[in-house]
């Protein structure tokens, strides 16, 4: 016995030695290296992460009253820890879930038997779903993830104009995109010691919290309803024309204000992911710019009549060819003769224009006249600049307009320019710059943004200052209304009406090739105009592309779908009568 | 080493009793006691002569010590390791608290009883060990693959537990036998002890994966033929057949192999494969020189795997720091001298290699626990005793201190325990002590 516990004293030793190696071992690690181990740790428990704000909601009107346009849902995912679940239970919790969610279950069983600590049984499932799932106690099935979806409650209304959120929160195109950072609000942050599913840990004093800001809800212009019936009327008249695509702007004439801004085709807001084309999410009438055609002739007379280079009353020799630079200018329509001023928009003469642009330069066409011509459309019309409406940043396209002394052939360019050729502008640019001619003489600033809305009987209306207000004196915009209602009286009876002014002009726009010169066989149909009382009330701008039907463009498919837009307008937008 | 260096001045040969005669011929000398055999308890006392005397209440002070550190780990980190499952906050702490209830009614049942009395009880612990070993490989719970717990009445109950126990008492009882009958030197003995560590090695490291138990038993049935006299050159051949076998299980395992290049380059994957042992580190070393308090454990929650089980020593020491992790392999220190002295102390053969048994169980347990947590071996998943979550860990755990308690009672207190070196104003005290006692 001696022996033995000879041995186990033996033992012993050896144990007091292994246990002097675990006190130093221990010194090394805990007071030695626990600098290095103690950053190591907060290295894989600290986490910063944001705490997402609520979005701004959309609201739009519907008369005088604010109506809600896009609103936001909370939906959730439903994931499963699949540790949790033991494989003897994985039949049963996929069943129960299959049941809940109508997806198979062979599916979730499959998802449930994955490897690691997290996977998405299904996402974008509304609060009836989440609340079935909870009450079900499944064990190791989690639906705390909650994911913010917008919900557009007037249907897929305007989706260009709106644009939509796509799954990082981010708005994609139109208003969502332009105010993103107003809508987005700014995202509370949290500082926090996490456990390693990035679960705070409450009892820590590093933990920072700040709270997110939600962002603004935003009113805009549009009105629902007028919105609705435009699309419905652009739709309408599109396939009336057999054309493909178009687009319809209803613009406050005194404001700027944009009622309606309808595209052909469009999508659904609300499934753009399903959307195969992307083009289909860009506003046109903001992001193409295209040749107006001879829409533009209403500004060129307004320019001319603006600086005297002709009178209300003028008439002129029309010699129904004008040559230059050894181009021929004729007229679609009509040879010689003689025109008034009146004519050069109600015949939609090519050769008056031209005419109106050589009295901007004193008789002939020269760089004075092109100079002044050039100002008209830049500083006034404001031509080659984004108006700065509320879309998508860099998805509004500036146009073009030529340089008037630089460059080759500068006299034939610009005297297509005057009846709307070699220059491009897009339907808003045009929109606005005619509204500025007819509504008295100011640029107002093209906007879809009201205000915000700070409660349920709260907005705070933004300003939206006039870019200018003397783009033409108030006698040449009542000039120029006479000349656009007599356009009407005279090619457009249809949307003439007693007791009310409309005045219009049609645009017959060639297309150019990229290649070079133009299509001969297709054309744009553009039609600009007004509704109002002694007033314009709203300014219209209608396009149809390629449209399939014989005729002119302007007149035989863009002229029509005006008439709609403004006979709807003065049937269900209580526009004032002419006073008698 | 250590040498009785006082004696008690009246000793005389054992008498012949029912039991000496069945089992242990103690080969020392022990006091005569008369009194005591009259009284005839029937227990060992009567073969050594030796009365039974106070047991040692410093064993159960450490061992509770242990279970309360144990209890308020995981009592603290319990309600964070629900989260996400479907069970109530105090679910672990609740089953922990219950387990230790279990375990001191075991341990007051254990220590009352004779040690002698686990000589009878051997044979249907072994039987039913033995059966368990069987069956859980056929009905037990796969757990990561490995079959180690058998569903009972709604408890998972851990064979290896049962084993280790049927492992110390048969193995003192046939070393016993064999060191009586000076048989210790004979070749069958040795093929009996090397038979025995295969087949220990073929159940609980092959058919049950469970090789951190298998290092313990094996080690136990080593270090208990060692202190029974195994001779050395016996005793180095068993350890070169040991370290084979133990090469062999390492490289017909693919999940071995990775273990121990994981366990010779840890930090190069802390991602990966020596994630745990990365993250282990990272626990303890946080921990700092005070630790970072019994509330504010972070790596519990997710980023160490078992925290309330096998890897409950990097709490502790994140939690309560350099000071608590020392203090606690002090407190485990204590205990293990205060079994080893019983060891030494006890006067007969039997309980002498059953408490020295248990000694290495838990010792070697420990050691192999706090290591890997330290990165000094590879990782294994075992509990660490008294302190781990599991109760059939701590229930089992106390029937063996119940045993050590028990013999505390008889040992001879004039040998001299720990720090033999220390002399003898030391040992006449305690020599003075006894008879006092005695009297």
């Amino acid at each position: 016995m001696e022996h033995t516990q000879n041995r186990m004293t033996l033992f012993y030793w050896a144990l007091v030695a292994v246990f002097i190696v675990f006190v130093l071992r221990l010194f090394q690690i805990q007071v030695l290296r626990s600098d290095f181990y103690g950053s190591a740790a907060q290295d894989s428990q600290l986490k910063q992460y944001e705490v997402p704000a609520r979005r701004g909601s959309l609201y739009g009107y519907d008369g005088d009253r604010i109506v809600p346009l896009v609103l936001n849902e909370s939906t959730y995912r439903i994931t499963v820890d699949p540790e949790l679940i033991t494989p003897d239970k994985r039949p049963e919790i996929a069943r129960q879930l299959a049941d809940i969610l109508k997806q198979p279950s062979q599916d979730i069983e499959e998802i449930l038997a994955q490897d690691g600590r997290y996977a998405i049984v299904a996402t974008k499932q509304p609060k009836a779903i989440k609340d079935r799932v909870d009450e079900s106690e499944l064990p190791g099935v989690f639906t705390n993830e909650i994911i913010p979806q917008r919900v557009y409650v007037q249907g897929g209304l305007a989706p260009q104009v709106l644009g939509f959120v796509n799954d990082a929160a981010e708005g994609n195109y139109g208003v969502e995109q332009a105010l993103q950072k107003s809508l987005a609000g700014v995202p509370g942050r949290v500082k926090a010691l996490t456990d390693q599913n990035n679960v705070p840990l409450l009892a820590t004093n590093d933990n920072i919290q700040q709270d997110p800001v939600d962002g603004a809800d935003v009113v805009l212009t549009l009105d629902v309803s007028m919105q609705r019936q435009a699309e419905k009327l652009l739709e309408r008249g599109l396939t009336r024309a057999k054309s493909k695509s178009g687009s319809v702007i209803v613009m406050e004439s005194a404001t700027g204000a944009i009622k309606s801004m309808a595209n052909y085709p469009a999508y659904d807001p609300a499934e753009f992911s399903a959307v195969e084309d992307p083009a289909l999410f860009v506003n046109t009438s903001v992001s193409s710019p295209l040749e107006p055609g001879s829409v533009m002739k209403v500004l060129t007379v307004a320019a001319a009549l603006e600086e005297g280079a002709v009178s209300a009353e003028q008439s002129y020799e029309d010699p129904g060819v004008y040559t230059v630079d050894t181009e021929p200018i004729r007229n679609v329509t009509h040879g010689a003769g003689t025109r008034t001023v009146s004519d050069v928009l109600e015949l939609s003469l090519n050769t008056g224009a031209t005419w109106l642009l050589m009295q901007l330069g004193g008789g002939e066409l020269n760089e004075e006249g092109r100079t002044v011509w050039h100002d008209y459309l830049t500083e006034r019309y404001f031509f080659g600049v984004p108006t700065g409406i509320e879309q998508g940043s860099g998805s509004e396209s500036a146009g073009a307009v030529p340089d008037p002394v630089e460059g080759f052939a500068r006299n034939i360019t610009y005297a297509n320019t005057s009846f709307g050729q070699g220059v491009s502008t897009t339907p808003l640019q045009m929109a606005a710059a005619v509204n500025a001619v007819i509504n008295g003489g100011t640029y107002q600033q093209p906007h879809l943004v009201a205000g915000e809305r700070l409660s349920d009987t709260a907005i705070d209306i933004h300003d939206h200052a006039p870019r200018r207000q003397d783009v033409v004196s108030a006698s040449t915009s009542e000039t120029l209304r006479g000349y656009m209602e007599n356009v009407v009286v005279k090619n457009n009876q249809a949307a003439a009406r007693e007791g009310y002014r409309v005045g219009g002009k049609t645009g017959t726009a060639e297309i150019a090739n990229p290649d070079g010169g133009y299509f001969s066989d297709t054309f744009n149909g553009t039609y600009v105009g007004y509704v109002g009382g002694d007033v314009p009330e709203y300014t219209i701008f209608v396009r149809v592309d390629e449209p399939g039907i014989p005729g002119f463009a302007g007149s035989s498919a863009a002229a029509p779908l005006f008439a709609d837009i403004s006979n709807m307008l003065i049937d269900n937008f209580s526009v004032p009568r002419v006073s008698q | 080493m250590t040498k009785r260096s006082v004696r008690q001045p009246s000793l005389s040969q054992p008498r012949k009793t029912r039991f000496s005669s069945s089992s242990v011929q103690p080969n020392v000398q022990r006091a005569r006691h008369t009194t005591n055999e009259r009284r005839g308890s029937g227990d060992d006392s009567r073969l050594s002569g030796i009365r039974r005397h106070t047991p040692d209440y410093g064993l159960l002070v450490a061992v509770c010590a242990l279970l309360m550190c144990g209890a308020v780990v995981v009592y603290a980190i319990g309600p964070g390791l629900t989260i996400g499952n479907s069970l109530p906050d105090n679910y672990f702490s609740t089953k922990q608290i219950t387990a230790i209830l279990l375990g001191i009614v075991t341990f007051a049942v254990a220590g009352s009883l004779p040690v002698a009395l686990w000589r009878r009880l051997q044979t249907p612990i072994i039987a039913s060990a033995a059966v368990i070993a069987l069956a859980v490989r056929f009905v037990g719970e796969s757990i990561n693959g490995a079959h180690r717990w058998i569903e009972v009445g709604g408890f998972s109950f851990q064979a290896a537990e049962l084993i280790k126990l049927a492992l110390v008492l048969g193995l003192a009882y046939f070393l016993a036998e064999k060191s009586r009958a000076r048989l210790m030197h004979t070749p069958q003995t040795l093929y009996q002890i090397g038979a025995l560590v295969i087949a220990v090695l073929f159940v609980v490291a092959g058919l049950q994966s469970d090789l951190g138990s298998a290092a313990v038993m094996v080690a136990m049935i080593g270090m208990m033929s060692f202190a029974a006299g195994l001779p050395m050159k016996r005793l180095g051949a068993m350890f070169v057949v040991a370290v084979v076998l133990v090469g062999l299980a390492i490289g017909t395992s693919e999940y071995r192999r990775d273990r121990v290049a994981t366990f010779l380059n840890p930090q190069a994957d802390c991602q990966d494969e020596g994630y745990q042992a990365c993250q282990a580190l990272i626990t303890i070393g946080s921990g700092g020189l005070t630790g970072k308090g019994l509330g504010r454990s972070v790596q519990a929650y997710g980023y160490l795997p078992e925290p309330a089980n096998d890897s409950i020593f990097a709490i502790v020491a994140e939690k309560f720091g350099f000071v608590g992790s020392v203090t606690m392999v002090g407190v485990f220190w204590l205990l293990f001298r205060k079994i080893y002295s019983i060891a030494r102390r006890s006067v007969d053969m039997y309980t002498q290699l059953l408490v020295f048994g248990i000694l290495v169980w838990l010792s070697v347990q420990m050691m192999i626990n706090v290591a890997a947590m330290l990165g000094l071996i590879p990782l294994k998943g075992i509990t660490l005793p008294f302190v781990s979550y599991g109760g059939t860990s701590i229930i089992f755990v106390m029937v063996a201190m119940g045993i050590v308690f028990a013999a505390s009672r008889y040992t001879d207190l004039s040998a001299v325990g720990v720090g033999a070196g220390a002399g003898g104003a030391n040992s006449k005290r305690t020599h003075t002590q006894a008879l006092r006692r005695r009297r």
